[in-house]
């Protein structure tokens, strides 16, 4: 199967220089196939979430190389990156991340804001992902009003309205409860029957321990073990 | 295009959603630019009202000078100027000011002459010429209840009263030269200021050709070195002067204020909250470019800026042209407390009004873009971490 993301020797220092230095990613190489549902498994402060935002181009490594699609994409632009993030990725975060005071359909758009698609065009595919998670009565609603579950339908729906070809997902049961939980365990094997690729960052055995994951990968002090 | 307008839209609806600080400082922002559009509009009008009340002016006048002071003219000067080339006519004019106790106003008192002519058409009533008459401004009319027909008492130099009956009023439009205005005859002038028969107030000199009129000054300096002669473009470069220095303190009495408001707009304006800095994390973090987080926060500082551009400008017209500068009138029209009610007329400088527009539009612009494009050149990470 075709390597979609690799990543070869990266490594990531923040405050470079100061004492305060620290390298949350150390010598990594990894690569990621197209469909695979991979886990980046380790506890806190073990580097999933650095490695997670060099994987979708939202940092860039210290050292080493970023191939996407056979591209190194760790020397490119601040714009070209922006283009690779909108194109190729959807985020799902831990904290949702969405925007509080704007409605359930605006955060769901809001990555197909700047792009030339057409506010009805926008609308339908955001129409078509709300129905298919279930919060199309939520539309209107702002989402500073809904429930954990569903903000994080709404983070969803919000990764998937560009049509991805790889979901990143960091610690996305974090703050659910089991049985929302395993619906979204649920959503995410919709997707790898979709042919999405999936990435998740977590150390939750709710996550890891389902057979929709294709390979887990330990990390310990920003390493792969 | 759809891209830009979709960005806009968004924009709007940001503002909204921090409605209470945006609405704060477009009230900070408008009071700013209502302050400073009313002197530019208040000083920009007194200055076309002088001109226009000096277009029908003469285009020189002669005074003679005693002790560094206006002093009354003998009617032989008069002579000696008609005999200068160029000169046409020399008319003597009389006036002075009077103190009415009654109501505690300031009138301009003048003698009927040849120039006064064309206030016929701004009036009503009229000129008889008859001693014991007068025509008075809409001021005084309105401070002493006085009509057509009125009696108006005047105490003269020898503190006796002289009975005025007012065969004329000025109308209410030409305030702006009337209003304190009384006319006499040339024999009421002289019997109530005691004035000698062979002396003048003034002189008006009429000269051929305009060009001609700084050398004809000139030259009746140098026959009559105790005058000065004032030209009608000298009066006009004096109001400028006037009007810009009364606006200049205005200025610096609300420079303070001014500035404090700025401090205080300034410190909400460029503040990046750690929402919003979280906000524009996000929007990079799904896609937005630098440039799209740019735009956004261009669209907002655009929106607020030109609201409160407009809203203070607006404010600022209705203020000078309905209320009457209410607030500012005081020290920038200096004139006498018979100035009750007085109406300018609306011009408006568009320079000035570009140039407000570039001194405050732009910078708060450039205020708010700034701190956005620091947090929006920085990976999207490092802003969402905080």
């Amino acid at each position: 199967m075709e390597a979609i993301i690799r990543i070869e020797k990266a490594s990531k220092c923040i405050n470079r220089g100061r004492p305060n230095e620290i390298w949350p990613v150390k010598d990594v190489s990894l690569q990621i196939l197209r469909g695979e549902v991979v886990v980046l498994k380790g506890p806190s402060g073990s580097g999933k979430t650095s490695l997670l935002s060099l994987i979708g181009c939202m940092s860039r490594p210290t050292e080493g190389r970023i191939l996407i699609h056979g591209r190194d994409v760790a020397k490119l632009p601040e714009r070209f990156l922006t283009d690779i993030r909108r194109r190729l990725f959807g985020f799902i975060f831990q904290q949702f991340n969405l925007i509080q005071g704007i409605t359930v359909r605006e955060n769901i758009m809001l990555p197909l804001y700047p792009t030339e698609r057409s506010f009805r065009d926008m609308k339908d595919r955001a129409e078509e992902l709300m129905e298919s998670l279930g919060i199309i009565e939520r539309q209107h609603f702002r989402v500073k009003g809904l429930s954990g579950g569903e903000q994080q339908r709404v983070a969803i729906a919000r990764a998937l309205i560009n049509d991805p070809e790889v979901v990143l997902a960091d610690e996305p049961t974090a703050h659910l409860d089991t049985k929302l939980s395993k619906d979204l365990i649920e959503i995410l094997r919709k997707l790898k029957g979709e042919g999405k690729t999936i990435v998740i960052a977590t150390h939750d055995p709710l996550v890891y321990e389902q057979d929709i994951i294709d390979r887990i990968i330990e990390m310990r002090d920003g390493r792969i073990r | 295009m759809i891209k830009h307008l979709k960005i806009l839209e968004f924009a709007i609806s940001s503002l909204w959603r921090r409605k209470f600080k945006n609405l704060g400082i477009i009230f900070v922002f408008s009071l700013i630019i209502f302050v400073l559009s009313s002197i530019l509009l208040l000083t920009y009008s007194f200055k076309k009202e002088a001109i226009a009340v000096l277009e029908g002016a003469p285009e020189l006048i002669v005074q003679r000078i005693s002790a560094g002071r206006h002093a009354l003219m003998p009617v032989e000067y008069m002579k000696k100027v008609e005999k200068i080339p160029g000169v046409g006519a020399v008319i003597p004019r009389l006036w002075g000011y009077y103190y009415d106790i009654s109501t505690g106003g300031n009138y301009t008192v003048m003698a009927e002459y040849s120039g006064l002519k064309d206030l016929v058409n701004i009036m009503e009533g009229g000129f008889t010429g008859e001693k014991g008459t007068c025509i008075i401004g809409k001021g005084i009319s309105d401070a002493r209840f006085a009509g057509i027909g009125s009696i108006i008492p005047i105490i003269g130099a020898d503190g006796k009263v002289r009975k005025l009956k007012t065969a004329g009023i000025f109308t209410d439009e030409s305030r702006i030269i009337t209003n304190d205005l009384i006319i006499v005859t040339p024999d009421d002038f002289r019997d109530i200021f005691n004035l000698p028969d062979n002396m003048v107030t003034d002189i008006v000199v009429q000269v051929y050709n305009p060009t001609e009129v700084d050398n004809v000054a000139r030259k009746i300096k140098k026959i009559l070195p105790d005058t000065r002669p004032i030209t009608k473009n000298e009066i006009l470069r004096t109001y400028d002067t006037l009007f810009d220095w009364r606006s200049g303190m205005v200025l610096t009495m609300f420079l303070g204020a001014i500035l404090a408001f700025i401090i205080l707009a300034w410190d909400k304006a460029t503040g990046l909250s750690a929402e919003e800095r979280h906000e524009i994390g996000i929007l990079k973090a799904i896609g937005w470019e630098t440039s799209d987080v740019m735009e956004l926060k261009f669209w907002e500082g655009l929106v607020i800026s030109s609201l409160s551009f407009l809203t203070g400008l607006i404010g600022g017209y209705v203020h000078i042209f309905f209320f009457g500068a209410s607030v500012f009138s005081p020290a920038l029209k200096g004139w006498s407390v018979i100035f009750p009610e007085f109406h300018l007329m609306p011009y408006i400088n568009p320079y000035q009004i570009v140039v407000l527009l570039f001194m405050t539009v732009i910078p708060y612009m450039a205020a708010t873009i700034v701190p956005s494009w620091k947090a929006a050149i920085t990976d999207p990470d490092v802003v969402m971490r905080g």
